[in-house]
C-alpha cells in the first residue's frame, strides 16, 4: 500500500507543471510562481551568441521601471510606474495600444507598478491610487473600474501585479507601515463585482483576534503588497502577509501572555479557499514581529520528495533572511534555513519552527540587527528550476540599528514605531549575491557575489540558464549548475524589474525590463554615494539568437 | 486628542507661538518624515531620502516642496495628507534644521480647523470606518475630504434616521447589459453616448462599466433603495452620521 501511495504521489508530482512554455501568462510565470520557463532554444552552449533584437522606451521614467511583463498570444503587456499600460507586438516591439491612466485627483506617495494580469480578454491593472481596472486586451479601452479603498484615508495602494484565479482576479495592497489593516480582495473577471475579501487581521469574534491587544488590530498592518500563488488541485490561494504595525514597537499590540502566536496573521503565509476567500490554514513565521520582517514575498509551490516521501511544498523567503519550507496541503512547518550570510536576529529555529534567541529592538536604544529592515532580499522574486531542483535567491547583506519608539496610530500615517539606520555587516562592506539552494536540504550549491545590491527578479530556464540584471545596467546570464557568468549585455540602465522569456514563431526571446529610479536609489546612495550618478530610465530590451544560428 | 492641539496654539500670544509650531513640527516630522524609509531623525538622511539639515534651503522652497512634493522622486505632496497647521509646523521644523527663523506666521497656517461637535466627530469616524469595509458611507460618498465621489454631492440632509432610510433614490436606473453575464442591474448613469458609462450598484463597491451604447439598455427607475446599503449601521450610529453631515456640509444646517 505504501509503495502504491508513493507511486501515486510521484505520478501526481510529475503531473505538476509549474513551467511557463511559449507564453508567460502570470507574474510568476505560472500560478506556481517558479519564474521558470521550459524553453531551451537559448542554452548554456549558445547563450554567448545572444543579441538584442529590439528595445522600447516607455517614456514614463521618473519612478523607474519595476514590472514583469506578461506575454500572451504574441503580445507583451506591462505597466509603467504611473499606471500606464503598454501592449507591444512581442516580435517587433511595435505598440499595439497604450493606456494612459489619468493622474489621480489627489497626490499620492507610493508610485510603482510591478505588473498586470491578463485573462478573459482583459488586462487587469492595480493603480497607484487604489483602483482595479480591467482593460480590453485588444484595444486597451476601459471595460470596468472599481475603487478598492480610499487611498488618502488608508495611505494604501496597489503596486503588485494582480493574480488570476479561475473566474476571479485577486489584488493585495500596500499600507503595512501605515496605521492600516491589511486585506486581500477578489473580483469577478467579467463583471468587476466583488467576490470576497479576506482581512489579514481577524476582527472581533473571529479566531485569532485574541492575539491582538485591545484595539491594536484596527491598525496592525498585515499588508499583502506582493503577488500570491494558486494550486488548482487543492483550490487554494497562497499569499504572504506583511509585517505587524507599528513595525518596531510591539508593546501596544502584544497581549503579553507569551502565546506561541502573536498578532495573527501578520508575518504569516495564509492559504485561502479560492472560491470563498475563507482561511484554510496559516503559518506564522514570525510571531510578534518587531523587525519589519514582512512575509509578503512570493510563495513558490513545488512537489518534491521530502524526507522519503513526496510532498506538496511551499517555499517562502521571509525578509528575515530565512527560507521557510511548509507543507502546502496542511501548512505544517517542515524546515527552515538562512539564505543570508549575516543573520543575528535569532540564534536559530527549532525543528518545529520555534524562534530561538530573539534579538528584539528596545525602546530608545539602538539594537544592531542583521539582516536589515530592507530585507535579506527585496521583493524581487526568486526562481526555481525543476531540472536542478534548486531555488535561485537574490540576497542582500545589510544590517541595521533598530530603535523602537512607542507611537499612537493615526489612520493612514506612517506607523513605524521607531526607526532604522542601515549599517554594513560587522566584518566588512555591504554586498549582495545570487545563490542556488536545494530547498529540501537547505544546502547552498553555489554563490555569485556582486558589489552593490541586486534588486531584479531572477529568471530560470530549461536551457540551464539564470538571467537577472544589476543596478549598473548589466543584464547577465549565469550557468544554473555552476553559477559561472556566461554572458552579459549593458542595457544602459539599472535593473529593478522581472525578466521573462517567451517563444513566437519558433524563436525564443528574452525580455529584460530595466529602469532605475524611485526610493531604492536613495537607499543605495546612503551606502555607496557614487550610485547617486545612476540615471533614471524605463525600458525593455529584447534578446534572441541571431536568425542564422537557430 | 491631536485634533484640539492646533487650535490651541493658534490662540496663544505671538511669543509663545514661535515655540509651539516647532515642537509640533518636530513631532509630526518624526512620525511622517523621519522614518527609516525617508529622512531620518533630525533630517540627517540615511534612509531612502536625502539629508535635510544644513542644506541652505530657503523657506519658500521648503514650503513648496512639502506642499507639492517633488515629481519624479518618492517625495510626496503633503498638502492634503497633513492639516494646514501640521504642514506649517513641519515647515517651521525644517526651517530650524537650516538655521532659518520661521518668517511665516499664524495667518499663513490658514483658518483654525473647523470644530466638530463630539457627536459629529463620532459620525465622521463611522462615515468612513475602515472596519466596515465596503459597507461604509465613504464607499460612495465624499464629504469633508473623506471617501469617493461616486454619488453626486448631497443636496439635502435627511431630518432624521427614518427619513434617511426612506430616502428616495431617483438617480438610479435599471440597466440590462448583454455582456459578461452582467444581466439586469441597478445603475447610476454617468454618460450615455457612444461610450456609455454606468456604475453597476449590484454590490458594494460600485463597478464603473464602460460599454458601447448599443450593448446596454437603460430604463428609468429601479427597485434599488438606499436603505439596503445602510445595514451595517445601527440607528444610533446613523444619528451620529447625520450630525456629522449637518456640520460638515455647508448647507447642512439652518445656520449656514
Amino acid at each position: 500500500m505504501r509503495l502504491l501511495a508513493a507511486l501515486l504521489a510521484l505520478t501526481a508530482a510529475q503531473a505538476q507543471d509549474g513551467a511557463a512554455h511559449d507564453e508567460w501568462l502570470h507574474y510568476g510565470g505560472t500560478q506556481f510562481a517558479w519564474r521558470y520557463s521550459a524553453l531551451d532554444q537559448i542554452n548554456t552552449s549558445n547563450v554567448k551568441k545572444l543579441v538584442p533584437v529590439w528595445s522600447f522606451q516607455t517614456g514614463d521614467y521618473d519612478y523607474g521601471f519595476q514590472a514583469t511583463p506578461i506575454e500572451s498570444g504574441g503580445a507583451l503587456y506591462f505597466p509603467t510606474a504611473r499606471s500606464q499600460v503598454f501592449a507591444l507586438d512581442a516580435v517587433s516591439g511595435r505598440v499595439l495600444w497604450h493606456y494612459k491612466y489619468p493622474l489621480p485627483r489627489r497626490p499620492y506617495s507610493y508610485i510603482n507598478n510591478r505588473g498586470v494580469a491578463v485573462q478573459d480578454g482583459k488586462v487587469f491593472l492595480g493603480t497607484y491610487d487604489n483602483y482595479l481596472i480591467a482593460l480590453d486586451q485588444k484595444t486597451g479601452q476601459e471595460v470596468w473600474k472599481v475603487a478598492v479603498d480610499d487611498a488618502i484615508q488608508c495611505a494604501c495602494n496597489f503596486d503588485a501585479a494582480p493574480l488570476i484565479v479561475k473566474d476571479k482576479v485577486i489584488v493585495g495592497g500596500t499600507g503595512g507601515d501605515q496605521a492600516h489593516r491589511g486585506y486581500l480582495t477578489a473580483f469577478y473577471l467579467k463583471t468587476g463585482r466583488l467576490a470576497w475579501r479576506f482581512y489579514t487581521i481577524p476582527g472581533p469574534g473571529e479566531p485569532g483576534h485574541e492575539t491582538w491587544k485591545s484595539d491594536s488590530w484596527r491598525y496592525g498592518g498585515g499588508a499583502t503588497w506582493m503577488t500570491g500563488s494558486f494550486d488548482p488541485d487543492l483550490n487554494l490561494v497562497y499569499w504572504g502577509v506583511g509585517n505587524a504595525a507599528s513595525d518596531l514597537y510591539a508593546g501596544d499590540r502584544d497581549t503579553g501572555q507569551g502565546s506561541a502566536k502573536v498578532n495573527l496573521y501578520t508575518a504569516s503565509v495564509v492559504a485561502l479557499d479560492a472560491d470563498t476567500g475563507k482561511l484554510k490554514w496559516y503559518y506564522q513565521e514570525i510571531p510578534k514581529d518587531m523587525w519589519d520582517y514582512d512575509a509578503a514575498y512570493e510563495c513558490v509551490l513545488m512537489d518534491r520528495e521530502f524526507r522519503g516521501r513526496m510532498r506538496k511544498l511551499l517555499v517562502h523567503l521571509n525578509k528575515s533572511g530565512d527560507v521557510f519550507v511548509l507543507d502546502r496541503v496542511t501548512g505544517e512547518f517542515l524546515t527552515a534555513f538562512p539564505y543570508v550570510e549575516h543573520h543575528n536576529w535569532i540564534t536559530g529555529i527549532t525543528e518545529d519552527g520555534k524562534l530561538l534567541g530573539r534579538r528584539e529592538p528596545v525602546e530608545g536604544k539602538n539594537t544592531f540587527v542583521c539582516p536589515s529592515a530592507s530585507g535579506g532580499k527585496s521583493w524581487n522574486q526568486v526562481a526555481y528550476s525543476p531540472r536542478t531542483g534548486w531555488v535561485y535567491t537574490p540576497s542582500l547583506e545589510f544590517c541595521n540599528d533598530l530603535i523602537a519608539r512607542r507611537q499612537e496610530p493615526e489612520e493612514g500615517r506612517f506607523f513605524i514605531g521607531g526607526n532604522w539606520f542601515l549599517k554594513p555587516p560587522p566584518d566588512g562592506p555591504a554586498y549582495s549575491h545570487i545563490d542556488a539552494y536545494d530547498p529540501v536540504t537547505g544546502k547552498r550549491q553555489w554563490t555569485w557575489r556582486y558589489k552593490y545590491m541586486l534588486f531584479a527578479s531572477i529568471l530560470a530556464t530549461a536551457g540551464d540558464l539564470i538571467f537577472s540584471g544589476d543596478p549598473e545596467g548589466t543584464f547577465f546570464a549565469l550557468d544554473a549548475r555552476s553559477g559561472n557568468k556566461l554572458w552579459s549585455y549593458q542595457t544602459g540602465n539599472g535593473h529593478r524589474a522581472g525578466p521573462i522569456t517567451y517563444r513566437v514563431n519558433g524563436r525564443q526571446y528574452i525580455a529584460a525590463p530595466s529602469g532605475w529610479g524611485a526610493g531604492i536609489t536613495g537607499l543605495m546612495t546612503t551606502v555607496w554615494p557614487e550610485t547617486a550618478q545612476f540615471v533614471k530610465g524605463s525600458m525593455l530590451t529584447v534578446f534572441a539568437l541571431p536568425e542564422e544560428t537557430r | 486628542m491631536m485634533q484640539g492641539r492646533p487650535s490651541l496654539w493658534l490662540l496663544l500670544p505671538a511669543v509663545a507661538f514661535a515655540q509651539e509650531p516647532l515642537a509640533r513640527g518636530t513631532d509630526v516630522f518624526n512620525k511622517s518624515c523621519a522614518t527609516g524609509y525617508c529622512h531620518q531623525v533630525n533630517g540627517s538622511g540615511g534612509g531612502a531620502a536625502p539629508r535635510l539639515a544644513a542644506r541652505g534651503f530657503e523657506e519658500d522652497y521648503i514650503l513648496r516642496v512639502i506642499q507639492n512634493g517633488i515629481p519624479g522622486t518618492p517625495m510626496p505632496a503633503f498638502s492634503t495628507s497633513l492639516s494646514r497647521a501640521d504642514l506649517m509646523a513641519v515647515v517651521a521644523y525644517v526651517d530650524s534644521l537650516n538655521g532659518i527663523k520661521p518668517a511665516m506666521n499664524a495667518s499663513d497656517a490658514g483658518p483654525p480647523p473647523r470644530k466638530l461637535s463630539g457627536k459629529a466627530q463620532e459620525g465622521r469616524k463611522l462615515f468612513s470606518d475602515q472596519v466596515l469595509g465596503f459597507a461604509r458611507c465613504s464607499t460612495c460618498h465624499q464629504v469633508d475630504g473623506l471617501g469617493l465621489p461616486i454619488a453626486s454631492p448631497m443636496q439635502k440632509i435627511p431630518e432624521n434616521v427614518a427619513a434617511l432610510k426612506q430616502l428616495e433614490t431617483p438617480g438610479v436606473s435599471t440597466a440590462t447589459l448583454d455582456q459578461d453575464g452582467a444581466g439586469t442591474f441597478p445603475a447610476l448613469v454617468l454618460t450615455q453616448s457612444q461610450e456609455t458609462k454606468v456604475y453597476d450598484l449590484t454590490l458594494a463597491p460600485p463597478v464603473l462599466r464602460t460599454v458601447p451604447k448599443a450593448a446596454i439598455k437603460i430604463v428609468a427607475g429601479s427597485s434599488w433603495r438606499h436603505a439596503s446599503v445602510l445595514t451595517a449601521y445601527s440607528d444610533a450610529e446613523l444619528e451620529f452620521i447625520l450630525a456629522f453631515l449637518r456640520e460638515a456640509l455647508p448647507h447642512g444646517s439652518a445656520n449656514n
